[in-house]
């Protein structure tokens, strides 16, 4: 016992000692340290110098002499202050070396270099001399802290200071991006995660939890994590997180539903970026879910025709009324699946019926049950409208125009399904008429192209019999003479 | 009823003295052999050309010869004229079937030996018909204004251009320009409907002429012991047959209907597998084959120039062929056919196939 007591005993001093003799031997530092400059003073507290590195390791030159001339002599390797990219390198001889930040932490990333020199932040700076910004830029080079310390500059509830420094100066932005707002501080501080943020919720999203850190791309860049057809799953990320997002009280179901609503699917399967991803809805930087009463004007940011529909529809006063959300009531929300037909009306799946029962709203009910009628009809005269261009078309006859008037069925059948918005029965009846008009000329086109066929087909028939008959009538008639000339 | 035609032909004949017609055709006899049957290819050529000149004058009451609306034009023929539709397809068939009874109609008389003195300019305005008739057809397969013509086009016209000298001004003669625009198809329908049908019409009229006047050639070396009236056993003959292939033509046209693709495009790509009509095939074909380069010549130029080589040759048979006018075999001549009709059949097979 009193063995390994003294074993314990001699490491400690081992260790103590070889502190002193270290910071005994940063001549650099203890020079510094004297002349109270800002960088010695920032450097005290700065985890490189916690760890052992000391000025040299960057700056190079001999940091164990005291006289300034051997020390600093470029002949040992002094490299003076760093600039534009030899900063980043820098950093990077050990940083992006595995070996050597294996001793500090096991799971430490080492391609921040690699990943900066390929983000939009690595371009190359309008002075033309470096990358737009060095490591340095966001971590400061002296008094660098751990990311987990709060007094760090990339610290999560920092972080929107931090980036703002640059994306908040109009007069830098400009140089690079006249385009870009500069007010995303400002914008972010009034959504959830910005208030979160400043309240020093290091847990809600800032501007690296949904553009990355290293990685920075702008949104256009496919890469990027905020590309349209990325967002989903960076919002997901924390959203899906039922851990994560415990003490938030929010459901954390949102993208499952999302991926299977229309929007979802033109996002994911047809890969069309323009539709609407979580931002479309609930902004960006100033991520907040919608009010009630603007529902209808989010959606109707690309929904236009419906929502001013809506608006001018007597549907409007009563949901207002009522607090009902406008296009959620019979829509919902994440999960927005393909408005069909059977929406309407007051059989199963419909919506109207929720509110216009047969007792409480016979009118509202007896005008669900004739729109339904109405545009099922007309779907029904659509198919068959089709079929017997089908058949014509099988039938090798020219079908062009039957095709180009189905357009005008098409067209009604889009139009009735937009103004079903206005919620006007008289009004909705007017756009089936004109469908049901266009497609029963369509058809009347495509029945007589079959009807033509069979013209053709019989014509022939006629015509070959004709033929026949008169060359048999020649063929009879040459005998005869042949047969008198013989005589 | 025989009254009155009785009675008209008094009325003409009184006036215009048709004794010595009646006398030549009463006297006009068509020999009997075991090769009568290729006397009948040049009168279904002829039906094929009347019904050519028939229907393109009724296409010509609604087309329209200009890149903007040519192809509509056809639309409209095809989809809103009356019978519009069968008139373009016996037209574009019965073009097809007048190339091919031509062809057979040339081929029989070649190796007839019928091209022999003294029927020399009945063969020699025979070819010329022929080589017209080639060119009424790649004019005509141009008017449509569609995707596959267009290009067919382009690429027959191209290989005029590779020609030394002359190649340049003769594609830039046919182009209107140096590329395929509507100036083309302008010309074409010009070559199609007026410059084609009246040089045709004259050497028509001098080959049924002479037809008339030499009477029908004789084989070589069969003695031909029976004859037929011409009038009315081989006409009404020539009638029957007439017959047969309007049928044909009947059920050509509203089984299988011309076709109208897509519109041309001038800045579109060209579409894989263009080819041009099946008897420009063989020719394409070869020049395909042939390598780029035999020894200094440009291969190309080298394939043209043998086919313009050999068609010269094949006009000129009846002066070259020496033995035949004597009343002799002549087994080269023999051979040369035999060799030529192997080789369009078999490279047309390929051409088609590949």
């Amino acid at each position: 016992m009193k063995n390994i007591l003294s074993k314990y005993i001699f490491v400690i001093f081992c260790l103590i000692f070889s502190q002193i003799t270290n910071a005994k031997t940063d001549e650099c530092f203890n020079c510094h340290s004297g002349l109270d400059d800002s960088p010695s003073k920032l450097f005290k507290n700065d985890i490189h110098q916690k760890v052992g590195l000391s000025c040299s390791s960057c700056h190079g030159g001999d940091n164990t002499s005291d006289d300034m001339e051997i020390s600093m002599d470029k002949k040992n390797g002094f490299l003076g202050i760093p600039s534009q990219n030899k900063i980043s390198e820098i950093c990077a001889k050990c940083h992006s070396d595995i070996e050597n930040m294996k001793k500090y932490r096991t799971d430490i990333s080492t391609g921040q270099l690699e990943e900066l020199k390929k983000s939009v932040h690595g371009a190359i700076a309008v002075d033309g001399k470096g990358m737009i910004l060095q490591c340095t830029t966001c971590h400061n080079a002296h008094g660098i802290k751990k990311v987990t310390d709060s007094g760090s500059l990339v610290y999560p509830t920092n972080i929107p200071n931090t980036c703002n420094k640059c994306h908040g100066d109009i007069n830098y932005m400009r140089k690079y991006n006249p385009g870009l707002s500069v007010d995303q501080l400002a914008k972010y501080r009034e959504s959830k995660h910005g208030k979160l943020n400043l309240k020093g919720n290091r847990k809600v999203a800032q501007c690296a939890s949904c553009h990355g850190s290293h990685a920075v791309f702008t949104s256009k860049d496919v890469r990027s994590k905020v590309y349209p057809l990325n967002i989903p799953e960076t919002c997901s990320t924390c959203h899906s997180d039922k851990e994560y997002m415990k003490e938030s009280n929010i459901p954390t179901d949102q993208f499952e539903k999302y991926k299977k609503s229309v929007h979802g699917v033109a996002l994911f399967e047809k890969k069309d970026i323009s539709a609407p991803v979580c931002n479309s809805c609930h902004g960006n930087h100033a991520a907040t879910p919608p009010g009630i009463s603007s529902i209808s004007k989010i959606c109707g940011t690309c929904h236009a025709l419906n929502a001013e529909l809506f608006g001018n529809s007597p549907h409007k006063k009563v949901f207002d009324e009522n607090n009902y959300p406008e296009c959620e009531t019979c829509h919902g929300n994440h999960l927005i699946l393909v408005a069909r037909d059977q929406l309407l009306g007051v059989n199963e799946g419909a919506v109207c019926a929720k509110c216009h029962t047969e007792e409480k709203n016979p009118k509202g009910f007896k005008a669900a049950v004739k729109m339904r009628a109405l545009i099922d009809s007309l779907v029904v005269l659509d198919s068959i409208s089709r079929r017997q261009i089908f058949i014509a078309e099988q039938k090798g006859m020219e079908v062009e125009e039957a095709k180009f008037k189905l357009r005008d069925v098409h067209q009604a059948e889009l139009e009735a399904r937009t103004v079903v918005h206005a919620f006007d029965a008289e009004k909705f009846s007017e756009i089936i008429n004109k469908g049901v008009n266009a497609s029963n000329e369509v058809i009347s086109e495509a029945n007589s192209q079959v009807d033509e066929y069979y013209f053709r087909r019989y014509g022939l028939v006629v015509a070959v019999l004709i033929i026949s008959l008169l060359a048999l009538l020649l063929y009879f008639q040459i005998k005869r003479i042949e047969a008198k000339q013989n005589l | 009823m025989k009254k009155i035609f009785t009675n008209l032909y008094n009325w003409v004949d009184e006036r215009v003295d048709l004794s010595d017609i009646v006398k030549f055709m009463s006297k006009k006899y068509v020999p009997v052999h075991s090769h009568s049957i290729w006397y009948y290819f040049g009168g279904v050529s002829l039906f094929f050309f009347i019904i050519q000149v028939v229907t393109g004058i009724l296409l010509l009451f609604y087309y329209k010869g200009s890149a903007d609306l040519a192809y509509e034009s056809i639309h409209f023929i095809m989809s809103k004229v009356e019978f519009g539709w069968l008139i373009r397809s016996i037209h574009a068939w019965s073009a097809n079937l007048f190339v091919l009874a031509a062809f057979i109609h040339m081929f029989s008389v070649y190796f007839e030996k019928a091209y022999r003195k003294p029927r020399e300019m009945t063969w020699i305005t025979g070819m010329l018909m022929f080589f017209l008739a080639l060119g009424f057809g790649f004019s005509g397969y141009l008017l449509p204004w569609n995707e596959l013509a267009f290009f067919a086009t382009k690429v027959g016209t191209d290989i005029a251009g590779v020609l030394p000298i002359i190649g340049e001004p003769i594609k830039i003669f046919l182009r209107g320009g140096e590329d395929v625009t509507g100036a083309t198809l302008s010309r074409f329908f010009g070559f199609h409907v007026a410059l084609f049908p009246g040089i045709f019409t004259v050497l028509l009229f001098i080959h049924l002429l002479l037809v008339q006047r030499q009477g029908m050639s004789e084989p070589l070396n069969e003695k031909v012991k029976k004859t037929m009236p011409f009038f009315p056993n081989f006409v009404l003959r020539d009638l029957l047959l007439w017959l047969v292939v309007l049928n044909l033509l009947a059920i050509l046209a509203v089984f299988f209907p011309a076709e109208l693709g897509i519109k041309a495009d001038p800045l579109a790509p060209a579409p894989a597998g263009i080819k041009p009509e099946w008897y420009f095939l063989f020719m394409f074909q070869t020049l395909k084959y042939i390598p780029g380069y035999v020894l200094f010549i440009e291969g190309e130029i080298l394939g043209i120039f043998l086919f313009g080589l050999a068609g010269i040759l094949w006009v000129l048979v009846p002066f070259w062929d020496k033995k035949s006018e004597q009343g002799r075999q002549n087994k080269l001549v023999n051979y040369l056919g035999i060799f030529a009709v192997m080789f369009i059949i078999v490279m047309t097979i390929v051409g088609w196939l590949l």
